[in-house]
């Protein structure tokens, strides 16, 4: 009886294995396919029968694509319309601007929230609407609006609509860390005559640093891989890394895939490993109370 | 509880001091929100107020200046309504999201089911299967345009794997396009529903299963009646955010396809914003995106009213023992 008891655990331990493997190849390749194509000769990129390696493994796609590297600029692939450290710079502003104002006034209504009820359980839901609301209902509109108070094309105007689309997932979750905060710390600095305020900024914020780090992170995360908002409010001035990534989609060149592999990658990596880093966070940053621990 | 009770009704007016300090309260509370305010304010009602304007009045770009605009009523509704694209981008848009939900849904629960109880190799599983979320979409678009092309890795592999010489046209054969562009959504976000997933299955408390075992429960009957009824509200969420979101879906579907093969993936996003941006009939824009937008907020409220539903009894539970403990 014992005997067959761990035998079965043992299958059942290979079972599992064996799915969540074929998994983890399913959900890696993909990944595995553009990191390869991003270090092949342009013969390589859609040859059949196809590739596997990168053989020999070049830097070229790399520094054509990021630097325009004036040797390989006369191959019959080479792009040099492109701006992609501009667009790096673009991006890197308005996402983390986005963000930061996104974590800073969303904690502060996730403070009133949980302390003063601001706003009720159906208001707090209601505000998801701003995030699950498809934006394209809107964003023909707002670009008119935009294009009359001179916001269109500029960082500002990308950074006030990312702010407002991530507020509803910034309040959410930093509210979850807020109502993990002990409220005897606060009647404390109360009694000692600290104003509401300094409350807020000097004992209840700096408590839950760790948890804003995660939801600045969570939140970079959806402003930094934005498509949709970026394609229409930005155009020439102003392009960030996914749009700059999408202009190969028209380029005349024809399919250059190995250059478009090593721009997307610059891309993803990033992402990546702030996903990685904040992994036992993400589960709160979606979970909008529904889980308990 | 807030930390400033509000006295029971009926008491004599409360002293002076008291009054001032809850005019206080009341400021600082909306000070906490004015910065939501001042959004709404300046960002949201006018391009909302402007989008009224327009599916009420004729405009294109090559129309002069819109505010001259010619007023028309409920015409543009009516031609949207009428419009067969329009239908057949909501049936498309509906088949897209419910197909992706259902698939995000199922792997994402199995893979959290084989993950909840720690193993060996947990977390390096974990790390991987997240990644896909972690793929900016466009790029999702464009490898996927890397792999797919008929005699592309996927293809080779595939007639390698079933020995048979399997080429299907992913993207360029209009009655599988849409097809795959719900594989690539069910790559790119099932990561979502195994995250919600398995951090519901791991809040489960212990007991009750424990319980069901020591009665001689198999794992089967546990999972079905007891497992699966506590993660009620979780299962719902990961559902409903997936498909909500699945409406929206705009770049992997514009990335790869721009509505094509024909029209075979011109859901709701894609037929919108051709209207808009490539027809340039921003008034017919306008009048689609109402529609659209009065019916997400339908799909949306009914989506807040479950799921406040099953917060407060999820509230509910959590409060008795802790009242118990106090």
């Amino acid at each position: 009886m014992a005997m067959t008891k761990s035998r079965r655990r043992r299958i059942t331990m290979i079972i599992r294995y064996a799915v969540l493997s074929v998994w983890a190849l399913i959900a890696f390749f993909p990944i595995y396919w553009i990191v390869s194509t991003s270090f092949k000769i342009d013969t390589q990129w859609f040859a059949w029968p196809p590739f596997y390696f990168p053989n020999p493994p070049t830097f070229s796609n790399y520094m054509n694509v990021w630097f325009g590297a004036e040797e390989y600029t006369s191959t019959q692939y080479a792009i040099s319309s492109q701006k992609p450290l501009i667009s790096l710079w673009n991006s890197t502003v308005i996402a983390t601007c986005s963000t930061f104002l996104a974590v800073l006034f969303g904690s502060i209504i996730a403070y009133g929230v949980s302390r003063y009820r601001v706003l009720s359980d159906l208001r707090m839901f209601q505000l998801l609407m701003l995030r699950m609301i498809p934006p394209i209902v809107i964003v023909a509109p707002l670009s008119l609006y935009y294009t009359a108070v001179g916001l269109i094309d500029t960082r500002t105007g990308l950074i006030l609509v990312y702010f407002l689309t991530t507020l509803p997932y910034a309040v959410w979750m930093t509210k979850s860390f807020i109502d993990e905060v002990p409220r005897e710390v606060e009647q404390a600095a109360e009694i000692l005559g600290a104003s509401r305020w300094r409350t807020v900024f000097e004992i209840v914020l700096p408590l839950i640093r760790s948890g804003l780090v995660a939801t600045f992170l969570f939140i970079l995360i959806l402003t930094w891989s934005e498509y949709l908002l970026a394609l229409i409010i930005t155009k020439t001035n102003v392009a960030t890394l996914p749009i700059e990534l999408s202009k190969y989609q028209g380029s005349t060149e024809g399919r250059v895939y190995g250059r478009q592999a090593a721009l997307a990658v610059g891309i993803t990596i990033p992402l990546m490993i702030v996903g990685v880093i904040i992994r036992k966070h993400l589960a709160r940053g979606f979970s909008f109370g529904m889980v308990r621990r | 509880m807030a930390v400033a009770a509000a006295p029971a009704a009926g008491l004599p007016p409360p002293p002076a001091r008291v009054v001032s300090r809850r005019r206080a309260i009341r400021l600082f509370k909306i000070s906490l929100l004015s910065p939501l305010i001042v959004m709404f304010a300046l960002v949201l009602m006018p391009a909302l107020l402007l989008q009224l304007y327009f599916s009420f009045h004729q405009w294109t770009v090559y129309l002069g200046t819109w505010w001259d605009a010619e007023f028309v009523g409920l015409d543009l509704f009516q031609e949207v309504l009428t419009d067969p694209r329009f239908g057949w981008a909501i049936v498309r848009s509906l088949l897209f999201a419910t197909g992706s939900t259902i698939g995000c849904f199922v792997f994402g629960f199995l893979l959290a089911y084989l993950m909840y109880e720690p193993f060996r190799g947990n977390a390096v599983y974990y790390i991987i299967f997240i990644l896909p979320m972690l793929t900016v979409p466009v790029v999702v678009a464009y490898t996927a345009e890397m792999m797919l092309y008929q005699s592309g890795p996927i293809n080779d592999i595939l007639s390698r794997l079933s020995g048979t010489e399997f080429k299907p046209a992913w993207l360029s054969d209009p009655n599988i396009a849409l097809a795959t562009v719900g594989l690539l959504e069910i790559w790119n976000w099932t990561p979502f529903s195994f995250i919600i997933m398995l951090a519901g299955l791991s809040a489960i408390p212990k007991e009750p299963i424990e319980a069901a075992e020591i009665l001689g429960a198999s794992k089967w009957r546990i999972f079905w009646e007891v497992q699966l009824p506590l993660l009620r509200p979780v299962i719902l969420l990961a559902l409903v955010l997936r498909f909500l979101e699945a409406m929206a879906e705009f770049p992997k579907t514009w990335a790869l396809f721009q509505g094509g093969p024909g029209s075979a993936t011109e859901t709701l996003p894609i037929y919108i914003f051709m209207t808009t941006w490539q027809y340039f009939q921003i008034s017919k824009g306008a009048a689609m995106s109402y529609i659209v937008m009065l019916m997400m907020i339908v799909i949306v409220l009914l989506a807040i009213r479950l799921l406040r539903r099953e917060k407060q009894s999820l509230d509910k539970m959590y409060e008795q023992p802790s009242k118990a403990e106090g």
